[in-house]
């Protein structure tokens, strides 16, 4: 029977039980590579596989656990030479009576952000492993013992675009309920069932009786059968075995059939006997099928974000109308994107809205950049927005998650080429009430346009739950009757079609005095017609207070806790008057800018520049105060009254009214001064510690050096080319270890090599001023200080 | 066995960024402790462990199952000992998310977490060598030695994680440049004596990082004696 005929009939699915278990009472040793078997034991293997089978085993894993070509390398074997001689004994041992899985485990590096590994490399690793397992027949794919949810997207990838074969995808869990990763089952099971898996579960790691709170879990959010391989108990950390006897296996399994896992077997410590016993505790156990439906959510790795409320989208990462979000896309300046992201994660947003399209760059590249960053520092689920379906896969192969993609239209074209992309990466869509013809005025035109999307996601095979309509919001000043069409849309859509709403909302205020007024207002109204997902700046306090204030109204905020922890002891003011607010006059007494920066506090620097604004030049606030206590700082710091965290303190602070400095220079015509020269920086290849590089980046930063931060783990030659790109004068490069001191000198040579006019610093734990001229760099820096001292020496 | 650290040696961390720690003011030494407990809400340590007989040969040292972890002075280090216990331990994915997701916000604050995090590592190295030095009642042993030790190439970090387990038990690898990941990490190899051993000081001048040790600009050096 194949594998989707198995999982349809009735009755559980026997698999087998631990391998590596086996193979060390068979007599591996300890430091032998198991995953030679195949070449060097091939009877033991034959021996197990049989043994599973015989003890009732319907889908017997391959001993391909490990052989991909990262675990290899250490052995001299390829990964051809190893996969088809071990699916060859699975079949062999399976004589007919059980499929045979390629089984693939975790590639044995941690992949972005937390190691170094890149994604499409993670992809290409498991591919060939999937073009070996295919060929040499292989009935289904295994992937499991994965604790990273990214690994499993890899793998999962790998296997539907280099075979058709089914496929499982288990991952690993602690008794939190977590990988060790963080990731949560309710995001695995959210993730890939939107990716094509055809079952997903839980092995290794702990205990069948650790098992019901993870598959409850799972069944909340995802319709797929549900596999259990768990270990035979707890293990010891030095590895003397596992604490639970078969038969308390057996029994501790049969119980999960209430839950209504479908697929039952064994990960370490278990043996041909545990799934014997195993198979006789389920004889003629009925599987309870109750019916699951997965409500519409989307995720991060880390956190599921529910569509059962009002979800707030914040909006401020789009270069529209910015002019610093489109200064910091063009200098690649991610942190600033970042700081965003982060500023309005904590005013109350729920999912980021990620829009990078300008002219002038590869949107494409840059969206893999962003979102990668951004991954890497806030748990809230992305919403991709471009209109570009090349950039939006590339941005959807990287994220990891349920992300929305923004947009479709009714436009058959762009449907055409979107919702298969949303279908393939398991996305949420979000789709426009427009078409070629433009936005239609009435509500009733556009009601039919979101059903054409819905039926067209449909036929795609994207579940309904995942589209969300926009009716768009047109300019009130501009259409008036046009506010009330949008509304009533909204309505019939949610209630007629069952669907989703989403809406941007500031859009309606433009042209209007008293802004937030017009908006707060419309937000409200929309709210009451069925809209979830407002697209709005959460750092507007009245907005987010307009959507708490619903929560609370509607009965959903219960107890009206997220209200009173909001605003129990209120300082925070939410009305909106129609006169512009004042600022509040500087209170006697009050520190001075060169006090405030002496102490590092950051939250007064800039309302105290904003003061001396007033009376004072900008460029003599800059050279009669703010370079004078920075170097006062950087003074103190060298001979040892102040250290780093105060080092850094101060120049954010000073950076802080740098700040409202260059706002103040801007806002006068022709008065913005030219920016200083760039530096680029970088943890040189092969090196990972990049906080002491990072730290350099915030002082030059605060010193008013514009950046180029190419991060770390980089190539020789990407520094080179980011040097070319930018005509930068001066170039910091970093190293921590020992071993990595080698990618430095090259990097220094292949510079000098292409003769670029720039001078080096360096510096890093293991550096010395003596080994820095070595290799051919023009400063040697000791600390973070002393590489603002070379820009000041270099660039003036 | 989960290990769990309650607190993180201020004076500790103060050294690690360079700071003398009589020389903190108020409002420093309230900064470190207060990132000290938001770290240890975000650590989770996780270890594992396993002693193999050893036999002291030419190019290093050579564990039973085959595994030679090469170079003279981890060889040096071992003299008298019999056995070694292998382990590994980290603080896991969630510290280093809290020091990257900080570094985008306020710097000093992630330095000072990251300097407690590099404290706290150490703090769970001491109490798990000394769970397992009650496991070897009797028994000398000479102070843990690491990858990037001396002569001990990083390269050997692969293997010992393999021999340990450690992806599948700690959730801890090495990247492609042998660096270990998560970050706030470590190897590390404990000689185990019957007999007496000659009591070893690590000693600075066997050290990469040397003239440019930040532990040693402050006056003190890096605890691991």
């Amino acid at each position: 029977m194949e594998f989707r005929e198995l999982l349809k009939a009735p009755g559980p699915v026997i698999l087998d039980g631990g391998m590596g278990t086996m193979l060390q009472a068979k007599g591996l040793r300890l430091g032998e590579h198991p995953e030679l078997a195949a070449l060097d034991h091939p009877d033991w293997l034959l021996d197990i596989h049989r043994a599973y089978a015989a003890a009732g085993t319907q889908i017997l894993c391959a001993n391909t656990f490990g052989a991909n070509r990262e675990k290899l390398k250490r052995t001299g074997r390829t990964v051809e030479e190893v996969i088809p001689p071990s699916i060859a004994i699975a079949k062999e041992a399976a004589a007919g009576r059980a499929l045979v899985a390629l089984d693939l485990g975790p590639i044995g590096q941690l992949l972005e952000p937390t190691g170094t590994l890149d994604f499409e490399t993670a992809v290409e690793i498991f591919a060939q492993q999937v073009r070996a397992g295919a060929a040499a027949g292989a009935d289904l794919v295994m992937i499991e013992t994965m604790t990273d949810l990214q690994e499993c997207r890899a793998a999962l990838l790998a296997v539907k675009e280099n075979s058709g074969l089914p496929v499982m995808v288990s991952m690993t869990y602690e008794e939190r309920g977590r990988t060790f990763l963080g990731h949560a089952p309710a995001c695995a099971a959210l993730t890939l069932e939107g990716m094509g898996a055809d079952a997903i579960g839980v092995n290794c790691s702990l205990g069948p009786r650790e098992m019901p709170a993870l598959v409850e879990e799972l069944t909340r959010w995802t319709a797929l059968p549900i596999m259990v391989k768990p270990n035979a108990g707890l293990p010891d950390p030095g590895g003397a075995g596992y604490d639970i006897t078969a038969d308390q296996f057996a029994a501790a399994m049969a119980e999960l059939t209430d839950l209504g896992v479908k697929l039952y077997g064994g990960c370490c410590g278990t043996t041909p006997e545990y799934i014997a016993k195993l198979c006789r505790a389920l004889e003629g156990k009925n599987i309870r099928e109750a019916p699951r439906s997965v409500p519409a959510a989307v995720c991060s790795p880390v956190q599921v974000v529910p569509i059962d409320r009002v979800r707030v989208i914040g909006e401020r990462i789009n270069p529209t109308g910015k002019k610093r979000m489109k200064e910091a896309l063009l200098r690649e300046d991610l942190d600033y994107m970042l700081g965003q992201a982060l500023e309005q994660t904590q005013a109350g947003a729920d999912i980021l809205d990620v829009n990078v399209g300008l002219p002038e760059i590869d949107e494409g590249a840059m969206l893999v950049k962003v979102v990668k960053a951004l991954q890497g520092v806030t748990d809230a689920p992305l919403q991709l927005d471009s209109t570009r379906p090349e950039a939006l896969e590339k941005a959807l192969r990287v994220y990891c998650g349920k992300a929305v993609v923004n947009s479709v239209n009714g436009d058959e074209e762009t449907l055409e080429a979107i919702l298969p992309l949303v279908k393939k990466y398991g996305a949420a869509v979000l789709g426009l009430t427009l078409d070629k013809n433009g936005v239609p005025k009435t509500a009733q035109a556009r009601f039919d346009i979101a059903r054409r999307i819905l039926e067209k996601a449909l036929s795609f095979g994207i579940r309904r739950e995942d589209v969300y309509i926009d009716c768009l919001t047109l300019t009130v000043s501009a259409e008036q009757a046009a506010a009330s069409q949008t509304l009533e849309a909204l309505e019939r859509v949610k209630r007629e079609l069952g669907l989703k709403t989403v809406l941007g909302v500031s859009n309606i205020s433009f042209g209007l005095p008293v802004r937030p007024l017009v908006n707060q207002s419309f937000l409200t109204m929309a709210m009451t017609k069925g809209l979830d997902l407002p697209i709005l700046n959460p750092n507007l306090e009245p907005m987010m207070a307009a959507v708490r204030c619903y929560h609370l109204l509607m009965n959903i905020d219960i107890g009206a806790r997220e209200y009173i922890a909001s605003y129990g002891n209120a300082a925070v003011s939410t009305t909106i008057t129609a006169s512009s607010a004042p600022q509040a006059p500087a209170p006697a007494g009050e520190r001075t800018l060169e006090q405030i920066v002496l102490a590092g506090l950051k939250g007064e620097a800039g309302p105290a520049a904003r003061r001396l604004l007033e009376t004072m030049d900008p460029l003599e606030v800059v050279d009669g105060v703010l370079i004078p206590a920075l170097d006062r700082v950087g003074a103190d710091f060298e001979s040892g009254r102040v250290f780093l965290p105060q080092l850094i303190q101060a120049a954010g602070a000073a950076q802080a009214a740098f700040e409202v400095i260059r706002e103040h220079l801007s806002a006068q015509p022709g008065g913005e001064s030219a920016p200083k020269a760039p530096v680029v920086l970088a943890t040189v290849k092969g090196d990972i510690h990049d906080i002491g590089k990072n730290i350099v980046k915030v002082l030059l930063e605060n010193y008013g050096y514009p950046v180029i931060d190419l991060g770390k783990d980089v190539e020789p030659a990407a520094v080179v080319e980011a040097v070319k790109k930018h005509a930068a004068p001066l170039v910091g490069l970093s190293a921590l270890m020992t071993t990595t001191l080698g990618s430095m000198e090259e990097t220094i040579r292949l510079l000098r090599a292409e003769q670029i006019p720039c001078k080096v610093v360096v510096g890093g734990a293991v550096l010395t001023p003596d080994y820095a001229r070595r290799i051919g760099a023009d400063f040697y820096a000791k600390d973070a200080k002393e590489s603002v001292d070379a820009a000041r020496q270099v660039i003036g | 066995m989960p290990i769990t650290i309650s607190q993180i040696n201020t004076a500790e961390v103060l050294r690690c960024m360079g700071c003398p720690p009589e020389k903190a003011d108020g409002v420093l030494t309230a900064q470190v402790e207060s990132c000290a407990r938001e770290l240890l809400a975000a650590a989770r340590p996780r270890w594992s462990w396993r002693a193999a007989e050893i036999a002291l040969e030419a190019d290093g040292v050579r564990l039973a199952g085959g595994l030679l972890l090469p170079g003279k002075d981890l060889r040096t280090h071992l003299a008298g000992c019999e056995r070694a216990v292998l382990f590994c331990a980290t603080l896991g994915a969630e510290a280093d998310a809290l020091i990257r997701r900080t570094e985008r916000l306020d710097m000093a604050k992630a330095l000072i977490l990251d300097c407690c995090a590099s404290a706290a590592v150490e703090e769970v190295c001491d109490r798990i060598e000394a769970e397992l030095q009650e496991k070897f009642p009797g028994c000398s042993f000479p102070f843990r030695y690491s990858p990037g030790y001396g002569d001990l190439p990083l390269e050997v970090q692969g293997p010992l994680l393999d021999l340990l387990d450690a992806p599948r038990r700690a959730g801890l690898c090495a990247t492609a440049s042998h660096l270990l990941t998560p970050r706030k990490s470590v190897t590390a190899i404990l000689g185990v004596s019957s007999g007496e051993i000659e009591k070893k000081k690590r000693s600075c001048l066997g050290c990469p990082a040397q003239g440019s040790c930040q532990y040693r600009k402050a006056g003190g050096h890096c605890g691991i004696s």
